[in-house]
């Protein structure tokens, strides 16, 4: 759904992309992680026909976005970093606005009125001013403003920045949703947390290029939709990969004789019954845990590789 | 889409009027027109001495102050609702939003255009009144008064989209609106200015002018100047020293669409100011 091929952008004196790549399937979340001026920005405004590249090639499904901005503006809802807001109009007529500047046919346009407050929970305060929301409500309303037009595509740069835990939650829910409805996503953040419960993969990028992470992988895999990760230490040597490798709902990602670290369907109750299948094996566990940040490790190990700048 | 159906003039003209000074501004426009009004009535009157004042007269004084006065204040209120037209956008970081929305760059420029303009011409609507005062007293024909609505709003709609563009060409509305208001300072002193120049020039080496019209060349900068179709429109005398009025709405139409054009051009690549 998205391609993105050796794209490049300089600015003045800066390069924004130098050769990035990306490919993006349909209906998946796909984070894009990297230090401030990385290009990921640069690569979403591209991407949103917001920006020309240099070089290269961007695709959104069958549309080049140089040769075909309509058409990919039909196609993706764009949410900026810092996204303004209409603060003066009322909640029904901000989004009525973007329903006309999509060109929705009467009809339609009110339906996807109707639908866009029922999915923020809008829908009883239409009348309120814009001005008169918090930050959650608005970045709900945004979002949904983002979808009026039902794309197919959806590019987030940093959607949670300054949100608070409970908003940043509600959000992450949204993104699922639309996940299970077959939009793909590409989101830019900082918060790997929010990237790691999302997502289904994860690209890092440093000064416009790719960046592999010290085991060569460019693209991470997060969890997938209803598993969790556990690692396992052990004491001393044990066969626990051959047992857990013969378990169902158990993928091995890694196993050592000291080490097991594994995905495992049915989330904490399935670690539970994995955790006890080892004990009851006779395996002298040392150390437990189902709250691996995996993602956080790979990023500090990534980005300390390209001269510590996930640091700066 | 219908030229009216433009979405950004329905929303353009429900943040405006939302303003304060929606309607604080049409009620002091009103109050100082209407001053104007009195004083060119009661100087009209005392230069008539009483009795013997000319009806014709005082309505030609009340319409020619009024018609000045009214273009001045609009020329000056122009650039403040043109050319925060775009840098607003880019201000409260809404631009991005609406640029990967379907809408146009002419569709965008229509929007703004229309609604900076509208507001004006409800303002000159507004002293349409004030002007039929001139009819109670005689010497001002409908069609003037047609004219020089029609000329307001030629002139207004030029420095709305010339504000338009210097809108499009800054990030901030304190810099597009300086600039504006630069344009305009250019176009009703400079012109004037250089005019009079030209004209003491040719008077010199002529010595006797007599009562023919400025050359063309004389009058070449005047025709920029937002005021000359109203020169023309107030001569009263056997021979119009100021004909050039179509060549000067020509030349207001020629700026209106080059503003435009060069408007959509930037913002066609604004991309980059987001």
């Amino acid at each position: 759904m998205i391609e993105v091929s050796d794209l490049r952008k300089s600015y003045k004196r800066v390069r924004g992309l130098d050769g990035f790549s990306l490919r993006v399937e349909t209906g998946e979340i796909v984070g894009l992680v990297g230090p401030n001026g990385a290009g990921k920005t640069s690569l979403i405004k591209i991407l949103a026909t917001l920006l020309p590249s240099d070089s290269g090639t961007a695709r959104i499904g069958d549309w080049d976005v140089r040769t075909n901005p309509a058409e990919v503006r039909a196609t993706i809802g764009y949410l900026p970093d810092v996204a303004g807001i209409y603060q003066d109009l009322r909640i029904i007529e901000f989004l009525e606005f973007f329903a006309d500047a999509y060109h929705l046919r009467p009809g339609k346009r009110e339906e996807a009125i109707e639908q866009a407050l029922r999915v923020s929970g809008l829908s009883e305060r239409r009348e309120e001013y814009v001005e008169h929301l918090s930050l959650g409500w608005k970045q709900r309303l945004q979002l949904a403003k983002t979808l009026i037009h039902g794309p197919k595509v959806l590019l987030l740069d940093e959607p949670a920045s300054g949100l608070d835990p409970l908003a940043r939650m509600a959000f992450r829910e949204q993104l699922k949703k639309l996940r299970a409805d077959g939009i793909t996503i590409l989101v830019s953040s900082h918060i790997l947390a929010d990237l790691e419960d999302v997502c289904s993969q994860v690209v890092f990028i440093s000064e416009g290029k790719n960046v592999a992470d010290p085991q060569g992988v460019v693209i991470s895999e997060a969890p997938k939709m209803g598993t969790i990760r556990c690692v396992i230490e052990f004491q001393e040597n044990s066969k626990a990969g051959e047992l857990a490798r013969s378990l169902a709902g158990v993928n091995v990602l890694e196993a050592t004789t000291t080490l097991l670290r594994a995905e495992v369907e049915g989330g904490e109750r399935g670690a539970a019954q994995l955790l006890r299948e080892l004990l009851e094996a006779g395996a002298v566990v040392s150390h437990f845990d189902t709250k691996l940040n995996d993602l956080e490790e790979r990023y500090v190990r990534t980005f300390q590789g390209v001269g510590g700048k996930a640091t700066q | 889409m219908s030229l009216l159906a433009n979405p950004m003039i329905q929303k353009e003209l429900r943040q405006r009027l939302r303003e304060r000074r929606a309607w604080v501004l049409p009620t002091l426009y009103i109050l100082l027109l209407s001053s104007v009004v009195l004083f060119a009535y009661s100087e009209s009157s005392a230069t008539q001495h009483g009795a013997n004042a000319q009806g014709a007269e005082i309505g030609l004084a009340i319409f020619a102050s009024l018609v000045f006065s009214q273009v001045i204040v609009l020329l000056l209120m122009a650039p403040v609702f043109s050319a925060g037209g775009i840098t607003i956008e880019k201000e409260q970081r809404t631009f991005a939003s609406l640029l990967t929305t379907l809408l146009t760059p002419p569709e965008i420029w229509w929007g703004k255009f229309v609604s900076s303009l509208l507001y004006l011409v409800l303002l000159l609507f507004c002293s349409l009144p004030l002007l039929a005062l001139s009819f109670a007293f005689g010497g001002v024909e409908p069609t003037e008064v047609l004219l020089a609505t029609l000329y307001s709003i030629l002139v207004l709609a030029t420095v709305c989209a010339v504000g338009l563009f210097c809108s499009a060409l800054f990030r901030r509305s304190v810099h597009s609106t300086a600039s504006a208001y630069g344009l305009v300072l250019v176009l009703s002193i400079v012109t004037a200015v250089v005019y009079m120049y030209m004209e003491a020039h040719r008077l010199q080496i002529a010595r006797s002018p007599g009562d023919v019209p400025n050359p063309a060349f004389v009058q070449a900068p005047l025709l920029l100047n937002p005021l000359y179709p109203f020169l023309s429109l107030m001569e009263r005398g056997a021979i119009n020293q100021f004909p050039y009025n179509v060549s000067s709405c020509l030349l207001y139409g020629a700026m209106l669409l080059l503003a435009a054009a060069f408007t959509m051009r930037l913002l066609k690549k604004s991309g980059e100011q987001v």
